[in-house]
């Protein structure tokens, strides 16, 4: 049975360089994907020119996979994607890529991985039967398939190998990069170096490693910025006061008027409103003389009221009396998921009875939800800003509507951000490091069938949001919407070990940096940034205040109907507009150029005047 | 006291101090007013910078007053806008105060009132005469026309066979000018069907007219059948003619009983006859109606979509995009001619085939082609802008008036957001269109036809003014997409409600950043740097032949710093 394993090679000359184009054709390539007998794999493609063989890695466990293989290849499958023509060809399962090549020269080959595939739908006509591939990043592909039997054992096989529970079964631990890796990613976010920053402006902050062990609290970094007045053994017992350990930690530092940001979990003051003198402490010391804070609870009242009968509950004003706290209503993860199920079915809705699309869009309430998180970051921006106040952030556990909100108020009040380094840094420290659990909340989207247990498009309404601050700012950003797409991708199914785990913890005991490539390796490779770059950016210092205004705020098509319409015209549009710019910085050497050689000619001869 | 901003022509009529403007968005703010005959203007410096509302008094559909105590002010106005708004003013019962809205009222509505419609007072002098624009037989030149088989017929030069046509017809060459008038006698308000466009290389056509005069009894017409054979064979590629009527069939039906009707497919062979539903212009006005109770003043904004929804306004433009696509489909596709008309042939039947002929041919989708777009397909072809609008008249309930012009841009402005390369005007054009269809400013959209208008010597044409201001009007992404069809997307999903336009006056929606003046300047920028260039080429060519010449070679040891780093 293992003898039809065969490798695909991917048309040779375009699949080393194919880790950008992450679109119908995705592969990138594969090193070890395969599931062979020997350490290396004949290509079946004729248009192979170099008959390239691929080393698989020693740790390579092939069995894993090769039991939920039951059939690795058909012939003759027809493959249905919208705005493409149809391509027949032969389908291939590897361990994680799903492969369909019509073995001709010049044609795509679509590359999915099973990470990427959501659920998949089954039918039948006779002996040809369909299946349909629902993904995580949205869109839909048929594939027509001869022979009942081949079908259902293909059909099973991406079930299996679509839902693997192992992260150390998943691809990242298996790929390989075709580039060399200049710069890598893990290294490049450091607490360490995110501190130095800090440092350099105020010395009321330090370094704390109470957490090296990850015993305070299990989903923060080893490394967190708290009061240099504040320690560790008081660390320790605020933790005990605050949901999963999440004591206050620096999120933010307004380089402006030095007022701050932290973010926390929920206090655990439970029905009898216990108090904890330490965590008073600490959040006091961030106050200056006389001046007041502002506590953002991302919650409805009600809300947080029922938080306590849990254990949970918020600050009470008798024991804060310095902060003002002010509750904001975002909704809970399952109630995002269904909103998000929602929002897919309305756009994928064939039927010609499209007359209630706008209803449904609204019924749906992803653009509530938007809405709401932008006001509340607007708001935490607007506290530090311009009342110069701090503000402490938190929700119930402060893993994801929290998140939001630092985040965002900092894309608001921070130009560097908005830059494509500051961008991938403000992910990596508030959303990675600061314990967003990716594997749990990204372990499946829309399209799921199961039963949501954690999952949410948490990060994906935070990427829904800075599309809409970038959209209003077209200039501000230094990045492009690709950047946000290709993020939210990944943040689902990647070939890079980021967003793998949920937290620092689990990050380091499954050896991410040693094991896996880093997303950020690949993107900030300069080949690959061009592809990310707002053409149109202008450095712009300033605060942004986007407007939240319903009619201000678009559906994200370059997401949800992105597979239902053809992009040929805006990208044209968009291509047009790098174009004119090139040629105006190509026109501008030239002026330059002309006029040294101008000049050349008139101190040259000294007869000409200076035009 | 400070002069007001004036158009030449332009004379202030009246001026009030302590005038109260009822801003819905930031609060009532004391000011002066000034009305003139083109506009009204109000300015207080009570905030800084100083708050201005300046409306053309032709966009007013009617001012009403209302009740209204805010301290001394116990009068109160309520100006409703045919562009969205409806500005509030509140002033204390004083002589000047009643005496300023009257002049108000009198020169909103100057056909009333027995005055001119301001652009016959309007002084503005271009230096291209907008009016040369478009020239009929230049356009059919263009298209190929006269060939073989279509001929410029001058049967109508005295709008003796049809009144609301233009006087230069194309028709079949083989039609004799005594059948063209049977024709004419059995189509409503004598429309006969003549050629709006040709394909140039199948030869097939989109042919207007209205709606054949069938009535209860089914009456027959051997000319009328004779004549659309004759456009059927005019084209070689098919043997099929398919007529799209734009009305819902059910209404179509209501037609025969009342003397119209439509095309039986018995009586005409190789006739397919499609009916595209798109309700009247009633539905229409109310619609638009609908919307701006949506979009002003405030947003329900937890009913925002729902609310734009209920007023079904993008499901007719949807309906419009999708008619229009399949005319351009038929053509460019099933290459087989297309006549489209619906009761009269002036409303739907302008919007389906300005839209089909801008999918089809690049040249209508440049800023020169789309002013002849205009310029021929509506306002030749009678589309009765006077009616629809009504320009100056203070009988804002009259059943006539409807927003089919406005719908026209609308879709336009969906179909350069679809395909944003692919036409040379950008938004602010369609914008500015649309503020002048309704300002009286130009004549280009004052009447209702070629014949009743003899606007030419009297008037500025709007044309004169964009095309002296192209650069404000070109979109900078513009790639000529020489013969290619484009057709849109027509789902709901993919339309968008132009909130640019019809949501303009809410603060709220003022571009965060005005990309567009970023746009703007890289194609100044281009062409400034372009021309350096050039200057510099010649420059350098001149400067080596002068030391050429005078034997002093230039040194390239020597290594000068550049004079300039930036233009």
């Amino acid at each position: 049975m293992l003898d039809g394993h065969r490798f695909i090679c991917p048309v040779a000359g375009t699949c080393c360089e194919s880790d950008r184009n992450l679109y119908w054709t995705d592969p990138p390539f594969p090193s070890g994907v395969g599931l062979g007998l020997g350490n290396s794999l004949p290509c079946f493609s004729s248009s192979c020119r170099s008959g390239r063989h691929i080393r698989l890695p020693s740790s390579f466990d092939r069995m894993e996979f090769a039991e939920l293989i039951k059939t690795p290849r058909v012939d003759g499958v027809v493959l249905h994607r919208p705005f493409m023509p149809t391509v027949e060809g032969t389908l291939c399962l590897t361990g994680h890529h799903l492969i369909l090549s019509s073995r001709q020269d010049n044609t795509e080959e679509l590359w999915l991985l099973h990470s990427n595939i959501d659920s998949i739908e089954k039918r039948f006509v006779g002996s040809l039967g369909t299946i349909i591939v629902k993904c995580k990043d949205l869109r839909i592909i048929q594939l027509d398939i001869p022979g009942m039997e081949e079908c259902l054992n293909i059909a099973s096989s991406i079930e299996a190998l679509s839902t693997l529970d192992s992260v150390s079964l998943m691809y990242p631990f298996f790929y390989r990069p075709m580039f060399e890796v200049v710069e890598d990613g893990w290294n490049m976010f450091l607490p360490e170096e995110a501190f130095k920053e800090i440092e350099f402006l105020t010395d009321e902050w330090r370094l704390s490693g109470v957490n090296k062990d990850f015993t305070v609290c299990p989903s923060y970094p080893q490394l967190v910025t708290v009061p240099r007045s504040i320690d560790d053994d008081t660390l320790r017992k605020v933790a005990t006061f605050r949901h999963g350990g999440r004591f206050p930690v620096l999120s933010y530092y307004h380089k402006k008027n030095g007022m701050v940001m932290m973010r926390a979990g929920q206090p655990l003051t439970g029905t009898n409103g216990r108090r904890c003198k330490e965590d008073e402490k600490l959040i006091n010391t961030t106050l200056r003389a006389g001046k007041r804070g502002y506590i953002i609870d991302t919650r409805a009242v009600n809300v947080a009221q029922q938080a306590k009968a849990r254990g949970g509950g918020f600050e009470q004003e008798a024991s804060y009396p310095q902060w003002r706290r002010i509750h904001k209503a975002i909704e809970r993860s399952s109630i995002l998921q269904e909103s998000l199920i929602k929002l897919v079915e309305a756009c994928n809705d064939q039927s010609q009875s499209m007359d209630r699309w706008l209803s449904k869009l609204e019924a749906s309430n992803w653009q509530t939800h938007v809405k709401e998180i932008l006001t509340t970051a607007c708001l935490a921006a607007q506290c530090i800003d311009r009342e110069g106040a701090s503000v402490l952030v938190h929700g119930t556990e402060g893993t994801d509507s929290t998140l939001q909100v630092t985040s965002l108020a900092q894309i608001i009040l921070d130009p560097s951000c908005r830059t494509m380094r500051g961008f991938q840094s403000l992910v990596e420290r508030e959303w990675l490091q600061a314990g967003h659990p990716f594997q749990q909340r990204c372990a499946q989207s829309a399209y799921s069938n199961s039963k949501a247990r954690s999952e949410a498009p948490v990060f994906l309404l935070f990427l829904d949001c800075v599309w809409q601050v970038l959209r209003q700012f077209p200039c501000s950003f230094q990045f492009n919407e690709h950047f946000l797409v290709v993020l939210f991708e990944h943040a689902y199914a990647s070939q890079f070990g980021t967003f793998l785990g949920n937290n620092a913890a689990e990050r380091l005991k499954l050896k991410l940096p040693q094991k896996t490539v880093s997303l950020w390796s690949w993107i900030n490779r300069s080949q690959e940034m061009d592809h990310f770059l707002n053409p149109l950016y202008e450095p712009n210092n300033l605060v942004i205040w986007p407007s939240v205004a319903p009619q201000s705020l678009l559906l994200w098509e370059g997401v949800f109907l992105r597979w239902n319409r053809s992009s040929k015209y805006l990208d044209e549009a968009y291509d047009e507009m790098v174009h004119i710019i090139e040629y105006n910085k190509e026109l501008q050497s030239k002026v330059n150029a002309l006029r040294r050689q101008l000049a050349q000619l008139e101190t040259g001869d000294g007869l000409l005047e200076t035009p | 006291m400070e002069e007001v901003p004036r158009v030449p022509g332009e004379t202030v009529k009246a001026v009030a101090k302590d005038v109260m403007y009822l801003c819905p968005f930031t609060g009532a703010v004391s000011g002066t007013l000034t009305v003139t005959d083109y506009k009204l203007y109000f300015k207080s410096l009570e905030r800084d910078p100083p708050f201005v509302l300046d409306v053309n008094l032709g966009v007013i559909s009617r001012v009403e007053t209302i009740s209204m105590q805010i301290g001394e002010n116990n009068r109160g106005i309520e100006i409703v806008c045919k562009d969205m708004r409806n500005p509030r003013f509140a002033y204390k019962e004083e002589q000047s105060k009643l005496e300023i809205f009257e002049t108000l009222t009198k020169h909103a509505f100057p056909l009333s009132n027995n005055l001119p419609l301001f652009a016959f007072l309007y002084k503005e002098t271009f230096p291209e005469d907008g009016w040369k624009v478009y020239d009929p037989v230049a356009e059919y030149k263009r298209q190929g026309l006269p060939n073989e088989s279509w001929t410029i017929s001058k049967i109508n030069s005295n709008f003796e066979v049809c009144d609301t046509y233009p006087a230069m017809l194309v028709v079949p060459t083989s039609i004799k000018d005594e059948e063209l008038r049977k024709v004419a006698s059995f189509r409503a308000k004598h429309r006969i069907p003549v050629l709006s466009w040709i394909h140039p290389e199948s030869q097939a056509t989109i042919v207007r007219c209205s709606q054949p005069l069938v009535g209860p009894s089914d009456r027959r017409c051997k000319e009328d059948e004779r004549y659309l054979q004759t456009i059927l064979d005019a084209n070689a590629q098919s043997h099929k003619l398919t007529i799209f009527d734009a009305r819902q069939s059910s209404v179509a039906d209501t037609n025969k009983a009342k003397d119209g009707g439509y095309e039986s497919e018995s009586f005409y062979p190789n006739v397919e006859l499609n009916f595209l539903e798109i309700p009247n212009i009633h539905v229409m006005r109310e619609s638009l109606r609908k919307l701006r109770e949506v979009v002003y003043p405030s947003i329900d904004e937890a009913h925002w979509l729902s609310g734009v929804d209920s007023t079904h306004w993008l499901e007719y433009i949807r309906l419009l995009l999708a008619g229009a696509v399949r005319v351009a489909d038929k053509l460019e596709c099933g290459k087989t001619s297309v006549v489209v008309h619906c009761s009269d042939g002036w409303d739907r039947t302008a919007q389906l085939t300005s839209l089909a002929m801008l999918m089809l041919d690049s040249y209508y989708r440049t800023l020169r082609g789309f002013q002849v777009l205009l310029e021929k397909e509506w306002i030749s072809f009678g589309h009765r802008f006077a009616a629809r609008l009504g320009h100056g008249d203070e009988n804002h309930a009259n059943s006539e008036r409807s927003p089919l012009f406005v719908q026209f841009v609308d879709c336009v402005w969906q179909m350069t957001r679809q395909f944003p390369s692919a036409f040379e005007f950008n938004e602010l054009f369609l914008i500015t269109i649309l503020d002048h269809l309704y300002s009286c400013l130009f004549g280009t959209f004052l009447y209702n036809s070629e014949q009743e208008r003899e606007v030419h010597s009297k008037t500025v044409s709007l044309w004169s003014y964009v095309n002296n201001h192209t650069e404000d009007f070109t979109n900078p992404f513009y790639v000529n997409y020489e013969n290619h069809v484009i057709y849109p997307v027509a789902s709901l999903r993919h339309l968008e409600l132009w909130v640019s336009y019809y949501v303009r006056w809410n603060p709220r929606m003022r571009p965060q950043m005005p990309v567009h003046q970023n746009l703007k300047e890289l194609l100044v920028l281009r062409t400034e740097l372009q021309k350096k260039v050039e200057e510099l080429q010649r420059d350098v060519a001149s400067s080596r032949s002068v030391s050429s010449s005078s034997d002093h070679g230039p040194s390239p040891s020597h290594t000068s710093t550049p004079l300039y780093t930036t233009v």
